[in-house]
């Protein structure tokens, strides 16, 4: 009988393990906290990389230049390309998205539409040429021409012997007035994380 | 009397085109750009497959790796190929000179010699010319 509980336990443990294993565990963080796990790029960089990028341009002295050179208006931007040199997949979108909503959300540089979207938006003036009443139809060669473009590059270095690597991460992001092809600001970041397996 | 005719074309042509010119000035918006239609031109020829994907995700996405995922296809790839011709791939390092399914059977071993010679002869005679 005691060998027939003792046997029952054993069994009933042995499959809660067994399930408790198998199981996978969800559980929700805040996109503020750091979570290193392999040691490539994750959301922290990008979030790093927002915020310092944008505190850089907005405070840059570009913008007050161009409200001394003309008075009463905002400067134009357009976000052109971002190239990734790097050795990892990463996604400029994550953090120019923050530095694009930045300029909006304080209103001191304007930002108008550029690459798939912009040719979108003429797709749908055209197709309003023949289609959308006069009153509401929106015309031809009437956008807002950009001052500035946006352009990027991410770049990496890796340093690795037996278990420990040193991965490098650069970010540049630069404006360029498109008028003279002078660049008016250059913002960096840098990150360097030791991975040890 | 031909070059009464030269002149008179010349006339009539001259005057067309700067009518349409003026006319196109004349409806111009404030600020408009005078050469607006040769966009909504460009535009009205891809303006329906470029609006066919409103109001739908374009599903751009990548596969990004992941250890666990990577180690269950080696597994299910391994186990496939066990079950279909009895052997295992071969994931060593050899930047695919060498890399791929090998047999515990000397049978398809060898097939596997054949064929990689025959392809490295067939590439070394393009190479050649013969």
């Amino acid at each position: 009988m005691k060998i027939n509980n003792l046997l029952a336990v054993a069994a009933i443990a042995a499959s809660a393990l067994f399930f408790s294993a198998c199981s996978r565990q969800v559980t929700r963080v805040s996109t503020d906290e750091t979570i290193d796990i392999s040691g490539s790029w994750n959301n922290s960089d990008s979030r790093m990389v927002a915020q310092d990028i944008t505190n850089q341009v907005l405070n840059a002295p570009w913008i007050s230049d161009y409200a001394t050179a003309h008075p009463g208006k905002k400067p134009t931007v357009v976000v052109g390309l971002v190239t990734n040199k790097s050795h990892e997949h990463i996604e400029a979108e994550t953090f120019i998205k923050d530095v694009e909503s930045a300029f909006v959300n304080t209103q001191r540089v304007r930002l108008v539409q550029g690459g798939k979207k912009r040719e979108e938006l003429r797709a749908e003036k055209a197709d309003q040429q023949t289609n959308a009443s006069v009153s509401t139809m929106k015309k031809f060669g009437l956008e807002n021409g950009a001052d500035y473009i946006m352009q990027g590059s991410i770049n990496s270095i890796v340093d690795s012997h037996k278990r420990q690597k040193v991965v490098y991460y650069q970010v540049n992001l630069e404006l360029t007035d498109i008028q003279t092809n002078e660049v008016v600001w250059i913002g960096e970041k840098k990150i360097a994380k030791s991975v040890k397996n | 009397m031909k070059r009464n005719l030269i002149i008179l074309s010349t006339i009539l042509t001259t005057g067309l085109f700067s009518g349409s010119a003026f006319a196109q000035q004349a409806s111009l918006l404030p600020d408009q750009n005078p050469r607006y239609q040769e966009s909504e031109r460009r535009y009205a020829l891809v303006a329906d497959s470029l609006n066919r994907q409103q109001g739908t995700t374009v599903q751009n996405t990548y596969k990004a790796y992941d250890w666990y995922t990577a180690r269950e296809e080696r597994r299910q790839q391994n186990r496939q190929w066990r079950n279909t011709y009895g052997g295992y791939y071969n994931y060593t390092p050899t930047w695919g000179l060498y890399g791929g399914y090998s047999s515990y059977y000397p049978f398809y071993s060898s097939l596997a010699i054949t064929v990689m010679a025959m392809a490295t002869v067939g590439v070394a005679a393009a190479v050649v010319g013969v």
